[in-house]
């Protein structure tokens, strides 16, 4: 009954109740609403029965066309009453599906927290990310991220089969940037010909 | 864009860049200097006048802003212009949308697309304007325009949007759907669809005219590829086939989404109703409204069907064996949907002719074995668990118990015990359990919480750990038996358990959620306010949390407090309110064209919110009250509201009738289900069981929605319950609830006395006393009855500090300010005096009614500050009485737990170690006794710091009425 679907606006309060059940931080409404607008398809929440959303993942596509065209996961979240079922896998693969299918993404990006092992575990062993960089002290408090990628387009070599993932998987599954635009002023660039924060 | 064109509104780039520069940056001065500068060059340059403007509403200069950004549009109006491009108008939109003049960036951009009536650009700017307005119509048409200019698919779905928009928020406009099918129709035709979203639009637009047959065959087409993941598409074409009363057909479709996703739920439930032909207009469940899961048992599925019962048998038992087949390809434990659906199935033949199902019971039973485990578990069977009988609950409760070794700790072990305490609590189980019992389940919850924290130890501390639900539960046990017994040992220990469980890991925040409530009746306000801030609510949560904290507020005396939550909730409204058109505008932009009509939904839902409405209100009246020693400043705010105007036009029918909740109320404890209503200041009743008071909880919530309550009296019916009152006849109590705002109307009947040519209270007349006399005695009855009432405030919590707080922070001030605008117009100073002469002699009687008016007040409000110094002890004392709560050495009575909680932090080195122990240093419950003792007397200081400023206040006004008369 954990259905994996589209996210609707509506969503956005259970979303942020979400985030506020599962970590300390949360994001400007406007980049929420900014990516909600931008990459419907990327956004999806899991839905427990009775309509209750017990997590979501937050995504968007890359804009810069310096670089090849690729997806980046902003934030996924998954309540911990609705932890080792597969819910974070669910919604990762949802996400990385539509980046590929809908927007031909090459590959996929993300950063996690240095100290963040549950989450570290689940994007290498169950979801086959790479460490592709270190940004030092990327987040606000000082901390390092990872910055991990994962290819999409190239046929991969098939994986076996997790069977072991809920072991160690999804535990405190979260991973958020905490991007200058995100949790800075909210003031948006006000020169006419800028788009709004990305 | 400024550089694309290597000049910005006829001056070269290179000279307005560092002036954009310094604007984000936020340097402002140095912008406007480089600005002047431009201008000096340039003196008739729209572009640079704009500029000018912009930075000037970023200083903080609204008025300068507007005129200059005036001059610029007249310049623009005028004919020798050679520059008008949509940088300059684009420029002034953005100066005029921040001074809230809409309506002068359209103008311009109307004038604009009149002038030259093929540009593109400029046609966008004023579809923009047009978005940011909310005129559809006119959006529809810009749109078209555009459309028949360049022929872009795009531009045709920015007009189809717009008549989506019409049709949702417009009645009537339901023909207008006709026109935007034709003119999708004739562009496929010629051009077909490119993008996903366009069809998503265009079906849509088919559904709502309920041609379901003409949609399907649209997605069986060509144009059905475009939808990218094929669930989507698959359950879009089982909705259209279910509404088109297809249900063969429509069944068969949602077996192929169930095979790839056997965990959709939402599908499964549209499977059932297809097969047994229930009418499938499932209406989504909506978030707009409280959900209330006990309410809406069956509420989805109980249509009876018009099948035989033979058939329902058959349909039933051929949906049994595909989900069994779903089970056996879906072995894992993340795939629970086709185990449930067992049991819903096993429901569906309970409500179709079958209502003695043994089966159900075994489908339940089997379900908990299986993922027993699993902390969702309880709450997946909740609505299934509301069909047993007693026997059965028992057998299902033993059966839970038989079927793991609680002995053990592991997180599995741990969480089958959860399982079965929630089971117990959602059954009602522990109501009828007997008071030593639930103190021994409360006692076992908080062991076995402590027993399993060596499991934790590893995690993350930011991350949620094994077994924080059974500190709620044990609290919520306490809860009840404070409730049962009022005995305030409990409560204590209620609130002990959870600050215990805060101490080990400090972001719970249902934890922090059920301590606000506890605090807040327990008179300890500031660390309600304490654990609300460490939510650090914002954005989107203001909306659907704030009701936690804010209506205590806001009659406490904490009046800056409440001032604050206040003004940080309006600013994102307002904020969002004003700014979701460029998210609209940015929708379009990107083609999202279901997003535009969601986020414009969306927009409206938090424009029609009914805690917007009243924060609005409350505000105002909160700053009069902040102000209310002061005369002036009393009337200077009454003149920014329009003396009320504005407040009553909040309250017109239009506003009231379609208001949204979106509070979200399932977080809120049991025993205050919405924030008028709290079980703990009602009796305990025995007799009551978990059905009804479950019915109780859900009435509650769906009463909330009705809207505010009035007092639902005539004028002269109120008069006379005001009359009665006041003079004895009538008991105080029989109005309790409001008896704040009885009070307030008393102090305004005055007022409206004094300053009305015909009497207002029959029998009186302008001059009488009567209606002083009515205030006073009503003032003196209501705070003594309080007052009686004020035993020991530690030990009645729920006490009636907040209610005098109100009482003195409203009618009592109010009452003031007549009294000061009686005192200003009888006794002119200075100049006035002079001029006036001795001709103009002091109305005596109504001097002497302001007088005993002024010594009834000071009376009054001295007894409120001498209740209150009594109750201020030595913390010392204070911490004596609230602690002999807890030292019961029985068996029975509460301190058990406090002691339970202090050994084991005491022990947590040696038992638990790691980051854990560490953390639990710090705990005693003392600490915690003292905490609160010292917020109640936090809260007690600050009325009497009001009180202290009353007394000033009519002390003065004593003195003056002294040198009058005499």
């Amino acid at each position: 009954m954990v259905c994996i679907r589209q996210a609707t606006i509506d969503d956005l309060l259970a979303m942020q109740a979400c985030n506020l059940m599962c970590l300390p931080e949360n994001y400007q409404m406007k980049y929420y609403l900014y990516h909600m607008l931008s990459w419907p398809q990327l956004l999806f929440v899991a839905e427990d029965y009775g309509g209750r959303i017990v997590g979501y993942v937050l995504a968007k596509m890359e804009e810069d066309p310096s670089e090849p065209c690729h997806g980046h996961i902003t934030s996924l979240a998954v309540l911990r009453s609705h932890r080792k079922l597969g819910v974070a896998t669910k919604l990762m693969s949802a996400a990385q599906a539509a980046m590929d299918q809908v927007f031909g993404a090459e590959y996929v990006s993300l950063h996690v927290r240095r100290s963040n092992r549950a989450a570290f575990n689940l994007y290498t062993s169950t979801l086959g990310y790479q460490i592709h960089d270190i940004e030092s002290k990327y987040y606000a408090d000082g901390e390092d991220a990872y910055d991990m990628r994962k290819p999409l387009r190239q046929s991969q070599p098939k994986k076996h089969h997790h069977h072991h993932h809920h072991h160690h998987g999804p535990g405190g599954c979260c991973s958020h940037d905490a991007p200058a635009a995100a949790t800075g002023s909210s003031q948006s660039s006000s020169s006419p010909d800028k788009k709004a924060n990305t | 864009m400024a550089s694309k064109f290597g000049l910005a509104g006829g001056i070269p780039e290179r000279r307005v860049r560092p002036i954009w520069d310094a604007v984000d940056s936020r340097q402002y001065k140095a912008a406007l200097k480089l600005c002047t500068a431009l201008l000096a060059k340039h003196p008739t340059s729209p572009y640079a006048l704009a500029l000018k403007a912009l930075i000037l509403e970023r200083m903080g200069k609204p008025d300068e802003a507007l005129s200059m950004s005036l001059n610029a549009k007249e310049l623009l109006y005028s004919d020798n212009i050679f520059h008008f491009d949509d940088l300059t108008l684009s420029t002034l939109q953005i100066v005029f949308q921040r001074l809230d003049r809409l309506d002068l960036a359209t103008s311009c951009y109307e004038y604009a697309c009149t002038k030259y009536p093929s540009n593109l650009e400029l046609m966008m700017g004023l579809f923009n304007c047009y978005v940011r307005e909310y005129s559809y119509v006119k959006q529809q048409q810009t749109a078209l325009k555009m459309y028949k200019t360049v022929g872009e698919e795009r531009f045709l779905l920015w007009a189809v949007c717009s008549i989506q928009l019409q049709v949702h928020f417009t009645s009537g406009g339901v023909k207008l759907l006709a026109l935007a099918e034709a003119l999708l129709k004739k562009h496929i035709n010629s051009h077909s669809l490119h993008e996903p979203e366009a069809l998503s639009l265009y079906v849509s637009i088919l559904e709502q005219q309920e041609k379901y047959d003409a949609a399907l065959e649209v997605l069986s087409g060509d144009l059905g590829s475009l939808l990218g993941r094929e669930e989507d598409k698959l359950r879009l074409q089982g909705r259209l086939l279910a509404q088109a009363s297809s249900y063969p057909a429509a069944s068969e479709i949602y077996q192929k989404v169930l095979e790839s996703c056997p965990d959709d739920w939402e599908s499964f439930l549209h499977y059932i109703g297809c097969l047994l032909e229930h009418d499938v207009n499932l209406p989504k469940p909506s978030t707009s409204e409280h959900t209330c899961p006990s309410c809406s048992v069956d509420s989805a599925l109980s249509n009876k069907t018009s099948l035989s019962k033979e058939l329902v048998e058959s349909r039933l038992t051929s949906a049994l064996s595909f989900v069994q087949s779903l089970q056996e390809n879906n072995s894992s434990d993340c795939v629970r949907g086709p185990h449930l659906a067992n049991i819903e199935i096993e429901r569906q033949r309970c409500l179709n002719g079958n209502p003695d199902n043994i089966k159900l019971m075994e489908a339940l039973v089997k379900y908990l074995h299986r993922f027993g485990h699993l902390s969702c578990s309880a709450s997946d069977v909740e609505i299934y668990l509301h069909m047993l009988s007693n026997n059965e609950m028992s057998e299902l409760l033993d059966e839970i118990t038989r079927s793991f070794d609680a002995s053990s700790i592991s997180v599995n072990t741990l969480g089958s015990t959860i399982t079965l305490f929630k089971v117990q609590e959602l059954l009602g189980t522990l109501f009828t359990k007997s008071t030593s019992e639930l103190q021994g389940i409360a006692k076992r919850m908080v062991d076995t919480f402590y027993k399993n924290l060596p499991l934790s130890n590893d995690l993350d501390p930011q991350e949620s750990m094994y077994g924080e639900e059974l500190l709620s539960m044990a609290s919520s046990i306490l809860v009840q038996l404070y409730w049962r017994t009022r005995d305030l040992g409990y409560l204590l220990e209620a609130v002990l358990i959870l600050e215990f469980g805060l101490t080990v890991r400090k972001h719970v925040w249902q934890y922090k959620i059920t301590l606000v409530h506890l605090y807040s009746y327990l008179g300890a306000l500031p660390l309600a306010h304490k654990w609300y801030t460490t939510l650090e609510v914002k954005n989107i949560l203001l909306e659907s949390v704030l009701h936690h904290i804010l209506p205590q507020m806001l009659n406490s005396p904490f009046l800056q407090h409440a001032a604050d939550l206040v003004k940080d909730y309006l600013k994102f409204m307002d904020d969002h309110l004003k700014e979701s058109a460029d998210l609209t505008c940015l929708a379009y932009r990107h083609r999202t064209y279901s997003k535009v009509i969601e986020f414009v939904q969306f927009k409206d839902r938090l424009h029609r919110s009914m805690q917007y409405l009243s924060v609005k209100s409350d505000s105002v009246m909160l700053h009069l009250k902040q102000k209310a020693d002061s005369l002036d400043e009393v009337e200077s705010i009454l003149e920014s509201v329009s003396h009320g105007t504005k407040l009553v036009q909040l309250s017109n029918e239009d506003s009231i009738k379609d208001l949204t909740f979106n509070e979200d109320l399932d977080a809120r404890p049991w025993w205050t289900p919405t924030s008028s209503v709290n079980f703990l200041s009602e009796p305990f009743d025995e007799s009551s069981t978990p059905a009804s008071y479950s019915a109780k909880m859900c009435k509650h919530k769906s009463n909330e929605k009705d809207g505010s309550r009035s007092i639902g009296y005539s004028f002269d019916d109120a008069l006379s319950v005001v009359l009665g009152i006041s003079s004895g006849k009538k008991a105080v109590k029989d109005f309790a609830p409001d008896i704040v705002s009885w009070m307030s109307f008393a102090v305004f009947i005055n007022a409206w006395n004094l300053c009305s040519n015909v009497s207002v209270i029959p029998g009186t007349d302008q001059s009488s006393q009567n209606s002083w006399w009515i205030v006073d005695n009503l003032v003196k009855t209501c705070i003594d009855q309080q007052l009686t009432d004020t035993n020991q405030m530690l030990t009645s919590p729920g006490s009636n500090i907040p209610l005098l707080a109100w009482m003195v922070t409203e009618p009592i001030s109010w009452h003031l300010l007549v009294i000061q605008s009686c005192m200003r117009s009888m006794a002119p100073q200075g100049r006035k005096k002079k001029k006036g002469g001795p001709s103009e002699r002091p109305n005596t009687p109504h001097l002497q009614a302001i007088r005993s008016s002024v010594q009834c007040m000071a009376d009054t409000l001295q007894r409120v500050q001498k209740c209150l110094s009594d109750q201020m002890k030595p913390e010392d004392q204070a911490l004596d009485v609230l602690v002999s709560h807890l030292q019961g050495t029985s068996a029975e009575g509460p301190g058990q737990i406090t002691r339970v909680l202090d050994e084991s932090a005491a022990a947590a080195n040696s038992k638990i170690g790691g980051r854990i122990a560490h953390s639990l240093e710090p705990w005693s419950c003392a600490c915690v006794m003292r905490r609160i003792v010292g917020a109640e007397s936090e809260t007690i200081a600050e009325l009497r710091k009001i009180c202290t400023s009353k007394l000033k206040l009519l002390a003065s006004a004593s003195a003056s009425l002294s040198l009058v008369l005499h």
